[in-house]
């Protein structure tokens, strides 16, 4: 019985692969600027990555530098939204397996 | 002279008022002095002159004329629609009041959601964020947002595992596409509908077969680098068809259309062991699981030919002494031609089958040697096989008292048979007894060389394609020999301490040729890295168990195929140091590959064979003027 049980076990646990490529989910942004975003947002994150909140004004800091004054960045583990957003100026991706980033000008 | 200078300059200054003299239009109104010295100002007034006055428009209410107001003076060149605004609340009230502080609006704006997210006690992190679309134009008119909903408004654990899985999915799915879109690339078969593939069950094969592919086509074993003189073989796949399980494999082909098809003869060569059906199967690399075609036949097969123009017309020779001929196109289980098993068959088990050149008419024929000592020419008639008997081999002994004491000439036991490439008459027979005949179809009774090669049956003669003068021999006496046309002395003897089941040139290069032995290993040898010595041994198959038969090179790939007597056909891939191609000498940079060899050969040719004539150089300084 005891057997039984064990391999029950092995069984039920099957490998868990986490990819932590960076991910886009949803982007209005033209090719380079999403690209550009998309590899600020990863060397943020990767740089800051046990606070979100320094990557997130990384981002921002960076994005405005760049592309214009208003943008918006959250960076976070659980959270949902709703926003309005200027048009060709958005970027949701994952990265690192857990971390969402949303990228916003408005 | 100065003065009249003056005078003249004088004068020409007049001249040139004068000429400069205003002209007069001829309708200009001519005022009086008084008028003339009047000042008429200059007022900028806001009238617009170009206004209309008195604009008139017919009213129908009152059935007349009435005027209209004046224009006015805006002239509006472009207009955008508004937006909606939200009704007005306390915050917009406040809103209005801090206008240009956009900052500090939209933040407090957040502490209240903020306030009514925390309220509400759901969510995790930041809570929900709210951008009404109703502060937009209070900052300053840009109307350029959208509300866009996108389906991805929540944020959790499982919501990005799910995602990752799903993108590596979807590309996992694009890199099998794209492999399998590389191998159709890479691989053209150049498949002009002669002969009928299946094709379902080799997409299937591989992509089960996965990395032995990749292997086959692009490995090179790195370690050959270090290695000088020595090369290894790669063990590929193994092709086996169950119901040929316990038959030997007596004979393999490529076959001369496609390259990667090759056909396997499945018979038997153990007397003492007879098994009572035999086939042919034609495997293909692309499925190496199963075979692509099987013909069945009654008795084991011993050799195979597949025609060189029509790919799908194979002839088998039995081991009952009877041949087949089928059209794997049309059907595998019935042949299209059989030798009647009464009056044109052969007495002996049939060693070899060649096609040869077409007939004038077109008509298709071949050879057969088998073991009742005749050679005979078959040719495909509407219906039937026609047979002639080219040459019956007498071995060169003096005739020998029969049983009733007339004398019979004995004759000889053909093992092997091989066309000359170039010279279509000239044929070279290996014998059991281990002779080899050069013969021509020219000459049915007489040998135009016998060479004493072995001492056992002779299984294999091989011609050299860069130099078709240069034939190999091997044997059960366990050597190999290589053999110049015209010389009765061998000019290489390998021994490899096993009988030798079969040897063969590699096409790729004029030096490298491989053997098999009954002791499960394949040999390599190139002459030019080693004379004397394999440069590669390599068992293939358990010692014990397994014996090694056969051995074809693949015309166009680097690869091996070995048979052995379990019915198993293995495939190698060449190493790159077996395969090493020429390289040109810096003043000939020109020369083609097949030159190359050729003349590689030529000079380790050069150092082996003796001179055939020694003749003294002239004397040209001639001793009688001293």
């Amino acid at each position: 019985m005891a057997e039984g049980e064990v391999k029950e076990k092995a069984v039920e646990e099957p490998k868990k692969i986490i990819h932590t490529y960076p991910l886009v989910r949803h982007s209005d942004m033209h090719e380079e600027m999403r690209t550009e975003s998309m590899e600020l947002a990863v060397t943020a994150c990767e740089k800051h990555s046990a606070n979100n909140e320094a990557a997130a004004r990384m981002i921002k800091e960076e994005m405005d530098k760049k592309f214009g004054p208003p943008f918006h960045v959250v960076v976070g583990e659980g959270f949902g939204f709703e926003i309005s957003y200027e048009c060709s100026n958005l970027l949701y991706m994952f990265f690192g397996g857990n971390v969402a980033i949303l990228i916003w000008k408005c | 002279k100065r003065v009249n200078k003056a005078a003249e300059v004088d004068a020409e200054l007049e001249e040139w008022k004068k000429a400069k003299q205003l002209l007069k239009p001829k309708d200009q109104v001519e005022l009086s002095d008084a008028e003339l010295k009047e000042v008429i100002a200059k007022v900028l007034e806001s009238i617009n002159p170009q206004t209309p006055d008195s604009l008139i428009e017919f009213s129908h209410a009152q059935g007349e004329f009435v005027p209209l107001p004046p224009p006015g003076n805006m002239v509006i060149e472009e207009k955008e629609p508004e937006i909606a605004e939200a009704a007005p609340t306390e915050e917009e009230g406040e809103g209005e009041q801090k206008d240009d502080d956009d900052v500090s609006y939209v933040s407090r704006a957040d502490d209240k959601h903020d306030e009514e997210g925390e309220g509400e006690g759901e969510g995790e992190g930041d809570g929900e964020h709210k951008a009404a679309a109703s502060k937009a134009p209070a900052k300053g008119g840009r109307p350029r947002k959208l509300t866009n909903s996108f389906n991805f408004s929540n944020v959790l654990q499982w919501v990005i595992y799910d995602g990752y899985i799903q993108d590596y999915a979807a590309q996992q799915l694009e890199k099998e596409l794209e492999r399998e879109r590389r191998e159709k690339d890479k691989a053209p078969v150049g498949r002009i509908k002669v002969v009928k593939r299946k094709t379902g069950r080799a997409q299937l094969s591989e992509a089960v077969q996965g990395r032995v592919f990749e292997y086959y086509r692009y490995w090179d074993d790195p370690s050959d680098e270090y290695r000088e003189d020595e090369g290894t073989l790669l063990p590929l796949w193994k092709f086996t068809y169950d119901k040929v399980k316990k038959n030997t494999v007596t004979d393999m082909e490529w076959n001369p259309y496609y390259y990667d098809m090759f056909a396997v003869c499945f018979g038997f060569l153990d007397f003492m062991k007879p098994i009572a059906q035999g086939a042919v199967c034609l495997f293909t690399l692309k499925n190496p699981s199963y075979p692509d075609y099987i013909c069945m036949t009654p008795s084991g097969v011993m050799c195979v030919d597949t025609h060189p123009k029509y790919p799908y017309m194979v002839v088998v020779g039995l081991y009952d002494g009877s041949i087949l001929v089928y059209n794997v196109q049309a059907t595998c289980k019935e042949p299209a031609y059989r030798s009647n098993n009464v009056t044109n068959k052969h007495r002996g088990i049939v060693w070899e089958v060649k096609w040869v050149p077409d007939m004038p008419d077109g008509e298709l024929n071949f050879f057969s040697v088998a073991a009742d000592g005749k050679i005979n020419n078959w040719v495909l008639m509407q219906n039937d096989l026609a047979v002639t008997t080219i040459i019956t081999l007498f071995l060169a002994g003096d005739a020998s008292p029969g049983p009733d004491g007339t004398l019979l000439r004995v004759k000889g036991c053909a093992s092997c048979v091989k066309m000359h490439p170039k010279n279509p008459i000239i044929y070279l027979v290996g014998t059991e007894e281990g002779f080899i005949y050069k013969c021509s179809t020219e000459y049915s009774s007489m040998y135009l060389l016998t060479y004493n090669a072995h001492q056992l049956p002779v299984y294999r003669i091989d011609f050299n394609r860069y130099n078709t003068d240069i034939f190999v021999s091997c044997s059960a006496d366990w050597r190999i020999k290589i053999w110049e046309d015209d010389r009765l002395e061998p000019l290489f003897v390998f021994d490899v301490g096993d009988r030798v089941g079969d040897v063969k040139w590699a096409p790729y290069s004029s030096t490298v040729f491989a053997a098999v032995t009954a002791g499960g290993r394949v040999f390599v040898f190139d002459l030019n890295v080693n004379k004397y010595k394999p440069i590669c041994i390599q068992p293939v198959v358990s010692k014990r168990r397994n014996k090694l038969t056969r051995i074809t090179f693949n015309p166009k790939l680097p690869i091996l195929i070995v048979g052995d007597d379990k019915g198993c056909v293995t495939t190698l891939k060449l190493s790159p140091n077996l395969r090493i191609p020429c390289k040109a000498p810096k003043k000939q940079q020109y020369l083609d590959q097949w030159t190359l060899q050729c003349m590689k050969l030529d000079k380790l040719l050069s150092l082996v064979r003796e001179p055939v004539k020694l003749t003294l150089p002239e004397d040209t300084a001639g001793s009688e003027d001293s």
